[in-house]
């Protein structure tokens, strides 16, 4: 084995090429190995160290917990750094499965060990995830304060769901139109599914005014967006007396058929007043050339159930030349089986008799008690 | 005989060059992908562990899920599957079971035990699968939906569930895969980051044997102690853990395991569902996601969650994995040869024009180039040009670095999940990454020539899997 390798004008013998590469190789495995044994190692023993100490502390976090006279701070004073971590993981599980006079409680916990003004210095100094988790700190503790007083603002759409929700779950929003206005003015991207729930939970307060931001802001968001605000609408308690839904019906006649869908869907909930309907060319709507948009009107005019609705459903469905969404239809119906004249149901064939035995059921399933029919 | 001896010469010679340029490429890529899936896992560790303060099954915006489960002579195991589907967290689960023409009592067992009762009404919708005779509903759990059909395999049996389903994705889960408790909600990330783009997401699947599981869940996690199982969890780590991770982070993630994958209702139907016509119907139907919608334009992702986690047995004896293992690269090359008009084409992205030809490369040539030089190196030595010293420091520079990556998925798992808790575990861990060296690898080139030739005769047979069953506390 004595060739000569060349290349780039360097001539070496193949015999030290390969004793390099070994040599690399042996020591990338030397470290890997140690590496992860060390690393194994380490996280036994810190695993070992919290299970020995959890349910000891567990038990003198609930004894705390529901005594009054506890003193937090002296507790705190003797805990170890293991035992720490394993109380603010325990007190991160409480605050989100308790309610009541007990999370008071052990929000004082939380402020004994130090967590709110931890987290207000993470809002200020550290990144995006550090950030993430201080807000969620400071939501479970319900300490606004921290968060005014720190120097932050949101800068992703993450962060501003997650000061949202901080902000609502410490009723610190002056009223619901404050919130929606945080999570929606300016916005241009679309959130996750907890920004998404975050908004309506604070637009459940105060419908109007989610619209009316809604109305306001809809024309500079981006599509993805506009479908989730959408989405929140149909969620939204029935029964808006907002005068302009003008946003909501121009919707139906956009081009991406996601938005079309979700359009149709918020005005099933929102769409009650006979002004609203009026002005829509229902019989226009149910001759969308997307089946998924028209399942969605089918099932708007079902939600509505006046008897125009219900006319311009039936021709529909009579006419309707996709099976799976005939099918949406008649399952959307089904609520209002008893108002449909007989030779009416009939002529939808066996959509309808599928989704009315299959409602059956469910309402058999639902009521295992009870008499099916 | 002189220019006989020539030629010969010549080959191997030039056999010996193809192989090492070829060696370098495969295992460079395969050092990027395992260098990404770090990158990757590092920001999966941090999103992980961010846990917003909501209460997810209050939410209304979790996405329905179908869980399409196809069982073919699932008597023994079926009803505790279905219990244990039943019973994960998530807030909207439609259970569809497909018995796909069992010749023994799966039916039955289903029927007797979830009080089933035949819909009277047609299927009002046409569904590409053989002749449905009844599809039943249980009259105590409203998510349960039993549809009982002719045979007709396992794509014909998925899609039967998922035209059937009502829910706007589904999961694709076999019948003998124990699903972790939360698994579905961490599954179902990308569906909620990325509602309008995201059609498929695929979890983790770990290996079963010798974990103790009650109830459908996993008790404790244990390593199996005999080789054959034990290499595999190391190869499950390597492949199906980092190197989808790293696939993940370039947006070139082609095969979700069909043991626990999730799905856009509506573009799996879009393409027409499963393809009957082949046997890994898994590794087909991403790789036609990815087509379809390059075709179309379509903005998508097909992402990969490390966390989620579907726990399934894998074959202990070498007999039933040689014939899972052939089954497999039989299905890939039928995938790859299917689809072969996105190999090195631009218009099909990254996926195109480095995934799948590296994928290629790597997965479907190399074991047969390996192979190949099992039968060279004798050659070369009878003809007397066999540099012994080279050939055994090539050896150990490719075996080194093959332990390397291997090591490099053990370190991934300790640093990021850990589900194997004990130092000891993990020193067992390496030690089956070099001992799949020494016998294991090699014969899996043989499997995949065997596998290659199936393949050419038409062979299309999917073979039993022979199981032990799962494991109790007691046992």
């Amino acid at each position: 084995m004595t060739e000569i390798v060349s290349a780039f004008g360097y001539s070496v013998s193949l015999t030290v090429v390969l004793i390099v590469a070994a040599l690399v190789i042996g020591l990338a495995l030397a470290v890997m190995f140690w590496l992860t044994v060390g690393l194994s190692i380490y996280r036994s023993i810190e695993d070992t160290r919290r299970a020995r100490v959890r349910d000891e502390l567990q038990e003198q976090l609930l004894e705390g917990t529901f005594d009054p006279d506890f003193d937090w701070e002296t507790w705190v004073a003797g805990l170890s750094g293991v035992e720490r971590d394993v109380v603010e993981s325990l007190l991160d599980e409480y605050l989100r499965e308790l309610d009541g006079q007990n999370v008071e409680r052990l929000r004082e916990l939380g402020d004994a060990l130090g967590i709110a003004d931890r987290s207000k210095r993470r809002l200020e100094r550290g990144g995006e995830y550090e950030r993430l988790y201080a807000l969620t700190w400071l939501t479970l503790l319900e300490r606004p304060e921290n968060l005014h007083a720190a120097e932050f603002s949101p800068r992703t759409q993450r962060e501003r769901a997650a000061v949202a929700r901080l902000r609502y779950e410490s009723n610190d929003f002056e009223n619901p139109r404050e919130g929606i206005s945080l999570l929606l003015e300016g916005a241009r991207s679309q959130f996750t599914v907890f920004g998404q729930d975050t908004l309506y939970r604070i637009g459940t307060e105060d419908p109007e005014a989610l619209l009316d931001v809604a109305e306001r802001n809809y024309a500079t968001w981006p599509e993805p967006l506009l479908v989730q605000v959408l989405v929140v609408c149909r969620h939204l308690a029935a029964g808006v007396t907002t005068e302009d839904l003008s946003w909501l019906t121009a919707a139906l006649e956009a081009d991406n058929e996601a938005v079309r869908e979700a359009a149709a869907l918020a005005l099933g909930n929102v769409g009650w007043r006979k002004d609203v309907r009026s002005d829509l060319f229902l019989d226009r709507l149910v001759a969308d050339p997307s089946p998924r948009v028209r399942g969605a009107i089918y099932r708007m005019l079902a939600r509505w159930s006046d008897q125009q609705a219900l006319d311009t459903l039936l021709r529909a469905l009579e006419n309707e030349f996709d099976p799976r969404t005939r099918l949406l239809g008649t399952e959307a119906l089904g609520s209002q089986r008893d108002q449909l004249p007989e030779e009416r149901a009939t002529a939808l064939g066996d959509a309808w008799t599928w989704s009315h035995e299959h409602a059956k059921y469910d309402r058999t399933a639902r009521n295992p008690g009870g008499v099916r029919g | 005989m002189h220019t006989l001896d020539h030629a010969v010469v010549q080959f191997i010679v030039g056999f010996g060059l193809f192989v090492v340029g070829f060696y370098v490429l495969i295992n460079g890529y395969y050092l990027c992908i395992h260098v990404l899936a770090l990158l990757e896992l590092r920001d999966d560790v941090r999103e992980s562990r961010w846990d917003p303060p909501f209460r997810r099954f209050a939410s209304p915006f979790y996405p329905g899920i179908g869980i399409v489960v196809p069982a073919y002579n699932e008597a023994a195991t079926v009803v505790e599957s279905v219990q244990s589907l039943l019973a994960l967290n998530y807030p909207e689960v439609e259970i569809v079971v497909v018995n796909d023409g069992s010749t023994d009592e799966t039916l039955e067992r289903l029927v007797e035990n979830f009080d089933l009762e035949a819909v009277e009404a047609e299927v009002p919708i046409d569904v590409p699968a053989e002749e449905i005779h009844d599809v039943y509903r249980s009259t105590i759990y409203e998510e349960l939906l039993v549809v009982d059909k002719d045979n007709g395999g396992k794509s014909d049996a998925l899609n039967a569930g998922v035209w059937l389903t009502d829910m706007p994705l589904f999961c694709a889960v076999d019948s003998d895969t124990v699903i972790d408790r939360d698994a579905l909600l961490e599954l179902v990330g990308p569906f909620l980051e990325r509602p309008e783009t995201a059609v498929a997401s695929g979890g983790v699947i770990r290996v079963a044997n010798e974990c103790s599981i009650e109830d459908g869940i996993v008790k404790s996690v244990t390593l199996p102690k005999t080789g054959l199982p034990g290499l595999q969890v190391m190869e499950y780590l390597r492949a199906f853990y980092s190197g989808r991770l790293g696939l993940n982070r370039i947006k070139g993630l082609i095969l979700i395991s069909g043991a626990f994958g999730l799905f856009r209702t509506d573009v799996v139907r879009e393409i027409g569902g499963y393809r009957q016509d082949t046997i890994t119907e898994d590794f087909d139907i991403v790789v036609r996601l990815h087509r379809h919608l390059m075709d179309e334009g379509r903005a998508y992702t097909v992402d990969f969650v490390p966390e989620p986690v579907a726990w399934t047995e894998v074959p202990s004896t070498r007999r039933v994995l040689g014939r899972q293992r052939r089954r497999w690269y039989r299905g890939m090359v039928e995938t790859v040869v299917t689809n072969r008009r996105m190999l090195f084409n631009p218009t099909y992205g990254r996926v195109g024009t480095v995934v799948m030809p590296l994928f290629v490369a790597a997965e479907t040539i190399g074991p047969l180039v390996e192979g190949i030089g099992y039968l060279v190196l004798p050659l070369a030595w009878y003809f007397g040009f066999l540099d012994v010293e080279f050939v055994l420091i090539f050896f150990l520079l490719t075996t080194g670095f093959g332990v390397f990556l291997s090591w490099f998925g053990v370190f991934s798992e300790v640093w990021s999940f850990n589900r194997y808790d004990s130092p000891s575990q993990i020193v067992r861990l390496l030690w089956y990454g070099v001992l799949e060296n020494l016998g294991y690898r090699q014969w899996k080139t043989l499997v995949a020539w065997q596998g290659l030739l199936e393949y050419l005769k038409g062979v299309d047979t999917w073979g039993a899997m022979e199981r032990a069953g799962f494991g109790t506390e007691e046992e």
